[in-house]
């Protein structure tokens, strides 16, 4: 069986389709159902991954969404999700508790694989403000990673709504980060004077991913943060931005405060610019 | 000889005799009482979260949302081996991670070993100063190699090796492992489990470690896993069985684990810099940071979690040598009773909950009270029974205690390890643990209380000092 799925995932296309047939012709769909019910979790749970490649089984997997242990819940769900035969993604954030109850980073990926299929779902939990914190990260992660730019502004209001909140804080700053829409660059300037100095990291990271070249005097201004990943994140943000960003880093290491001019200098020899 | 008392004396001689055998037996089935519970436990664990068999279906579940982790190698010394560690570590099965080796001020060739195999030159990093150490004296890095950073330093030891590379590291978790141990190709992927399952809780996880002594090796690799012939390599093997397999996964599953051993552990950086990194002035630093993570924890009111996993992660080589085992044995009980005293505020303590009494209560009976006792059993009760002072019942059953539930625990053991793990292929091997875990009780366990006694002296003396720990190296020739 586990050999079965491995084969599956190493092949595309009409030879994935062949060794499918092939592999069902040979009774492995039958010894799969027998397995879903198998005492071991994971042999269940290898059988949901593996079942959830037959469209014509989806039934049994989504049955398995109710399974006692949560690792194979959200095994089947992820499979469902990855085969485009998902249930919508409300209707999988009440049956797996997610957010609650089951809190794992593999929930982003089951939001990115239903975004997919399943685009105003996501969008909508995100608007959803009854729903845990946990399940509407994995919505911004997901939408951010699908480069979904009209979310920004969503995304923007979210950082003034979850001022205290420093782990939301965090991760929507990755995620405009990773979106780049000019729309966020006004909540990063935000965020790099926030008090909690992983929020002001991330704010910087940010700046830099989304390349916020009007953001190099505030960068420039962060290398001389009290926190080591606060000056360690601007530095390479302002070298990401290209000549502005290595002129202000020169700047700073010829006239900044002692943390900044060590952090410019530092940045500068590391990326081999001095 | 024929001993008869004072008629005086002779009352106050038997109660006496019998509260020692008393005292000595209830110890004796308290310890095998809570081995039996932690057998348990280590069942319950199992059975929740089973051990995933391949690691190809470990990658296919976690590699898209696995954090970045940066795995921290100190070598002192390791001019013979340390190139194919680093082989070895470059060739993990992880999808984001960096090797820093940290060269703690070796008087040998490491540093110049390294440079040469990998064609190292000296570059600059930004690094942080959130935790003390000794000065770092140059980085080295090459562009063909881009997850390896060497950082050459000052000696300091393990612990402020390890304090370099958490300053150096960029990532938000750190593995810190022994350089000269093997990793399981997979083993980031195995002990990452509880970080992607519940990211939010975890701030530390440790893995199974296993003794490759006898096991075939190839390219840094366990290839095949076989005994080895030497008898105290063999013990070790049963007591790391016990001490990973049931205690350690137990404790996990209570959330009462005192100590992630220092040849592979993966922590939260940020929680590990919150506590001041690694101890400097002690041996047992790998027990101690635990410790400190726990009293951090619940100073903070915060919900975490540190767990076990039991997959074999890590293989190291285990002395094969009576006086080398026998220093090494007093080092980890110095170590264990310097963590003790360091902390004995926690024991008992309603403020921190079950790492007080479960954790303090295993540390207590196991290793402050537990040599202690047992060695004043084997003294006093043969002697008391010869005295006339003691009945044979007693004596009898004070044997009944230690022998066979001892037995018992060591067999239920393996029996674990053949149903969720199966890593040893031939029955006859499973046979021959089984073997050792009757004749271990006649003579090692005794000599093996006698050097946790060693330690208990070392302590009071307040001795420092690790004592020098020869290896053969798993290529069979001595270092």
């Amino acid at each position: 069986m586990q050999l079965t799925m491995e084969l599956i995932e190493m092949v595309r296309g009409p030879d994935r389709d062949t060794l499918l047939a092939n592999a069902a012709a040979l009774g492995v769909k039958e010894s799969l159902i027998e397995r879903s019910h198998s005492y071991s979790a994971q042999d269940r749970l290898l059988a949901a991954e593996t079942l959830a490649e037959y469209p014509e089984e989806a039934d049994r997997v989504r049955q398995m969404l109710d399974d006692f242990n949560q690792d194979v819940r959200l095994g089947a769900a992820l499979a469902l999700a990855r085969n485009g035969a998902a249930p919508p993604a409300q209707e999988l954030v009440l049956r797996l508790d997610l957010g609650e109850s089951e809190r794992s980073l593999l929930m982003v990926q089951l939001m990115r694989d239903l975004v997919e299929t399943d685009t105003q779902g996501v969008e909508a939990i995100l608007d959803d403000w009854d729903l845990p914190d946990g399940v509407r990260l994995a919505a911004v992660d997901a939408l951010a990673s699908a480069g979904r730019v009209e979310h920004a502004p969503l995304l923007y209001w979210m950082t003034e709504a979850h001022e205290d909140d420093i782990t939301f804080l965090i991760r929507i700053y990755r995620a405009l980060g990773r979106i780049g829409h000019p729309e966020g660059h006004r909540a990063i300037l935000r965020g790099l004077k926030h008090e909690a100095w992983q929020v002001r990291a991330a704010a910087a990271e940010a700046a830099g991913a989304s390349a916020y070249v009007g953001g190099s005097e505030a960068l420039a201004e962060s290398l001389g943060d009290r926190e080591w990943w606060v000056r360690f994140r601007s530095g390479e943000a302002l070298f990401r931005l290209g000549r502005t960003g290595h002129e202000a880093l020169k700047r700073i290491a010829a006239s900044g405060s002692e943390l900044a001019r060590a952090a410019a200098l530092a940045t500068l020899a590391e990326r081999g610019s001095r | 000889m024929n001993f008869e008392p004072a008629e005086w004396a002779r009352e106050w001689m038997l109660d006496s005799a019998q509260w020692i055998a008393l005292i000595v037996i209830i110890t004796g089935l308290a310890q095998t009482a809570f081995y039996i519970v932690q057998l348990g436990y280590a069942t319950m664990a199992l059975s929740n979260r089973p051990p995933i068999p391949r690691g190809a279906t470990l990658w296919r579940r976690y590699s898209d949302q696995a954090p970045s982790i940066a795995v921290l190698a100190p070598a002192y010394n390791e001019e013979l081996s340390v190139v194919e560690s680093v082989r070895s570590l470059l060739a993990l099965h992880y999808p984001n991670f960096e090797v820093l080796l940290i060269n703690d001020g070796s008087k040998d060739a490491t540093l110049t070993r390294v440079v040469e195999a990998f064609g190292l030159r000296r570059v600059e990093r930004y690094i942080g100063d959130a935790v003390e150490h000794a000065p770092i004296w140059g980085l080295y890095a090459s562009p063909a190699f881009p997850r390896l950073l060497v950082i050459d330093k000052e000696n300091g030891g393990k612990a402020d090796a390890l304090n370099a590379g958490i300053n150096a590291a960029r990532s938000s978790l750190f593995c810190a492992i022994d350089a000269d141990s093997i990793l399981e190709t997979d083993a980031l992927l195995r002990v990452v489990r509880p970080f992607v399952d519940k990211p939010d809780l975890t701030i530390a996880a440790g893995g199974t470690i296993r003794i490759a002594n006898g096991c075939s090796i190839e390219a840094g690799q366990v290839k095949e896993v076989r005994l080895p012939r030497n008898f105290l390599a063999l013990v070790q093997i049963m007591e790391y069985l016990r001490a990973f397999l049931m205690a350690r996964l137990a404790l996990g599953h209570m959330q009462a684990l005192t100590v992630i051993s220092g040849a592979f552990g993966l922590f939260d950086r940020q929680r590990v810099v919150e506590v001041g990194g690694y101890s400097l002035a002690t041996v047992g630093e790998d027990m101690e940071l635990v410790v400190k993570l726990h009293r951090h924890m619940r100073d903070l009111d915060q919900a975490y979690r540190i767990e076990f996993i039991a997959e074999p992660v890590c293989w190291t080589e285990c002395p094969e040598d009576v006086r080398v085992l026998g220093r090494q044995r007093s080092r980890w009980q110095r170590g264990a009773l310097e963590c003790f005293a360091k902390h004995k505020d926690m024991c008992f303590n309603p403020r921190y909950g079950r790492i007080g009494f479960i954790g303090f209560g295993q540390i207590l009976l196991v290793d402050v009270l537990g040599p202690l006792v047992e060695v004043l059993g084997y003294f006093l009760v043969p002697l008391l029974w010869g005295l006339n002072l003691l009945a044979l019942p007693w004596l009898l059953a004070f044997l009944a205690v230690t022998f066979t539930f001892g037995i018992l625990v060591s067999v239920l053991t393996l029996i674990l390890e053949e149903v969720q793990l199966r890593r040893f292929p031939r029955a006859r091997e499973l046979a021959v643990l089984a073997g050792i875990s009757v004749v271990e009780n006649l003579g090692y366990r005794q000599l093996s209380n006698l050097w946790r006694l060693r330690g208990w002296w070392q302590f009071m003396r307040k001795e420092q000092g690790w004592g020098a720990m020869t290896r053969k190296g798993f290529g069979g020739t001595p270092a």
